[in-house]
């Protein structure tokens, strides 16, 4: 006999206290299932993977400031030399990294001319170590030769005769079928033609919060400028340790340059997304400390009850009800005050996400994860309670003679 | 029946120690009217409460319908408590927030009656003490002879061997006492054994047997003694 019909009774009639608490519940169900929403939202994206080997490649800026310097034969000695060093994969001249929030980007077009619907995409100088440098995997078509490498300098707008593109580009610009991309000549800065020759999987954009994050391109350019990008893969497992060599070999084989910015991708992942981590740590404080304190109200509003009520509860247990009647009662009250909550708390989590929906852009909340936070209420409410049903439950039957 | 052998009570505070019972002798057969007196301090309360069995005792032997009392766990007490004993305090002790009908179902829930049976329990018994008219009324509506009928409702429902009272009429005027006294009076008539502590000795005077507690130890009143002191 789980006493339901009894105990509503009573709780009607002392509906303050049990409301405000089942309101705590309804505001806090509401919050922590949409913040959950929002954490697990940014955890899709931050799990996005970029393409690179993340755990295998760092890199560093290269400044020259010497006067009369060969830049052009300098950059290839480097990279000779590096390619060559024990502990190093390949590496790279690159003008940006994925995800280090600078770089550029272009339009592609199907056609030439103005105002024609053009895809943005983000832009990768690259040679033909590319994409063996960043890990990206080739599914169709063929990488740069050597031939096709130009180098571009600072001031040059021509753009080259063939690139790299990545799936999602590739589907941008040709929705019915990604894969007829490969041979397809597409236009740059208005009018200039490319033709595409390849698609790499997955090549994430510096930009992590840019919709067209998944959309980017290689060039074969090798950029001659007094600030240069290398990429550096390393054996796996030796990324540490080639980074300090790295640094000590350039800075020591050419006085006319400084090596500054020696960074992991990894790093650079964290970087990119430290304000997500951050907004996601706020928010698990708010989902606990909301938690806590309903936990809290949950106990003293039970306490405060359970003190009033000693001696009907004295006098229960004189009419025969056993320890676990009593703790069951106020365990059975308190499923009815979260009951109510709940309820309140699921339709309210549905309103405040259609605002979010309606006002920030974001995903409609997902039916599963209101009925986890139910679930996860109903358990915070069963464990708040238990420790003073349990002292109710200890209340002895004389209390019901012995007090006045 | 209702035996209590050398029974004593210790209770133990923080300092001081008080011996509330001492060797507490007493047999309660079956359909007598016990009335308990005696001066404040006594043991009554005590007595009572170990008689109800919701204060354990330090030592003796109490067996109650023949079960050995001793060996019974709380569990075991509570379910013993339901089955035969029902339990009228001087403060009425109704629940505020139910009305009389569920009062009444309190116990008879514990003991897990079906609804059908429930039902026609509280409706026989409401109507014994004269309230069957006021099932939907809460206690606060009620004078307070009404809430003691309805307690003696509520303690007669589950159709207990025992009926125990401790100083059922001590919150009532005295027109109000005797509308008890006689009901109670009445359900002893009809077979249960009740065993009352009072401090009005006219109302003690009507029960069929008398004994008075001093000091932690009964002795039996004799009705010429009494009448003497009345
Ligand atoms: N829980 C307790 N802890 C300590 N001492 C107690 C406790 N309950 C009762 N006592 C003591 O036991 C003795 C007997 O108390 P009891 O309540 O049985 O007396 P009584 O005869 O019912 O008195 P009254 O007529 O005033 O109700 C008293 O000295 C009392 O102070
Ligand atoms: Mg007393």
């Amino acid at each position: 006999m789980l006493e339901i019909g009894l105990i509503f009774r009573a709780l009607m009639r002392n509906k303050i206290g049990a409301l405000l608490i089942a309101l705590q519940i309804a505001l806090t169900l509401a919050i922590m299932v949409n913040a959950i929403f929002m954490i697990q939202d940014r955890n899709v994206q931050m799990s996005r993977p970029s393409g690179l080997d993340e755990s295998n490649t760092f890199y560093l800026t290269n400044t020259v400031f010497g006067e009369n310097y060969n830049l052009q034969a300098a950059l290839q000695t480097d990279l000779q030399k590096l390619r060559n060093m024990d502990g190093i994969d390949n590496a790279i001249q690159i003008n940006a990294v994925p995800l280090s929030d600078g770089g550029w980007s272009m339009g592609l077009a199907r056609e030439p001319g103005e105002d024609k619907n053009s895809v943005g995409t983000a832009i990768y100088m690259v040679d033909e170590h590319g994409i063996d440098t960043l890990g990206v995997n080739l599914i169709a078509g063929q990488n740069f030769t050597q031939q096709d490498i130009a180098w571009r300098g600072a001031q040059d707008t021509k753009w080259p005769p063939k690139a790299i593109v990545t799936k999602a580009l590739a589907t941008s610009l040709f929705p019915d079928d990604w894969q007829s991309a490969v041979g397809k000549t597409v236009f740059i800065s208005k009018d200039q033609p490319m033709q595409i020759i390849g698609i790499v999987e997955q090549l994430q954009a510096p930009w992590n919060g840019w919709s067209g994050v998944e959309r980017s391109t290689l060039v074969p350019s090798q950029l001659e400028s007094k600030s240069a990008k290398y990429f550096i893969r390393t054996e796996a497992g030796r990324r540490d340790e080639m980074m300090a060599a790295v640094e000590k070999f350039l800075s020591e084989s050419d006085k006319q340059r400084i090596i500054r910015q020696v960074m992991t991708v990894e790093d650079t992942r964290k970087q990119s997304y430290q304000q997500h981590i951050a907004t996601n740590k706020i928010l698990t404080t708010v989902i606990i400390t909301l938690t806590m304190i309903t936990a809290f109200g949950i106990v003293g509003l039970a306490i405060f009850s359970i003190n009033r009520r000693t001696k009907q509860i004295g006098t229960r247990r004189a009419l025969g009800a056993t320890q676990w009647q009593i703790m069951r009662y106020f365990m059975v009250e308190n499923f009815m005050i979260s009951a109510v909550g709940v309820t309140i708390g699921a339709i309210g989590a549905i309103a405040l996400n259609y605002w979010l929906v309606n006002t920030f852009q974001i995903d409609p909340i997902s039916i599963d994860l209101i009925i986890y936070g139910v679930i996860a209420l109903f358990i915070v409410g069963q464990l708040a309670v238990f420790y003073p049903a349990k002292r109710a439950s200890l209340i002895s039957p004389a209390t019901a003679t012995r007090t006045t | 029946m209702l035996e209590m052998k050398n029974i004593n009570k210790i209770f133990q505070t923080a300092d001081v120690q008080t011996h509330a019972l001492r060797d507490f002798n007493l047999t309660v057969n079956e359909g007598d009217f016990v009335s308990v007196t005696g001066p404040s301090g006594s043991g009554k309360t005590t007595f009572l409460n170990i008689a109800g069995l919701l204060e354990t005792y330090t030592s003796g032997d109490f067996y109650l319908d023949g079960q050995n009392v001793g060996m019974l766990n709380d569990s075991g007490r509570s379910k013993m408590r339901n089955q035969k004993i029902g339990f009228v305090f001087q403060g009425f002790n109704l629940i505020p927030d139910l009305n009389l009908f569920y009062n009444v179902d309190v116990p008879l829930r514990y003991r897990g009656f079906n609804a059908k049976e429930r039902k026609q329990r509280i409706e026989e018994n409401l109507a014994r003490v004269g309230l069957a008219s006021r099932m939907k009324h809460v206690p606060s509506q009620l004078s307070g002879g009404q809430q003691q009928r309805v307690a003696i409702a509520r303690a007669l429902a589950t159709d207990p061997r025992f009926l125990l009272a401790d100083e059922p009429t001590g919150n009532l005027d005295s027109e109000m006492a005797d509308g008890v006294m006689s009901l109670l009076e009445d359900i002893n008539k009809q077979g249960t054994t009740i065993i009352m502590v009072t401090h009005d000795p006219e109302l003690a005077l009507r029960a069929s047997r008398r004994i008075q507690v001093k000091d932690g130890r009964v002795s039996e009143l004799d009705i010429v003694a009494e009448k003497a002191l009345a």
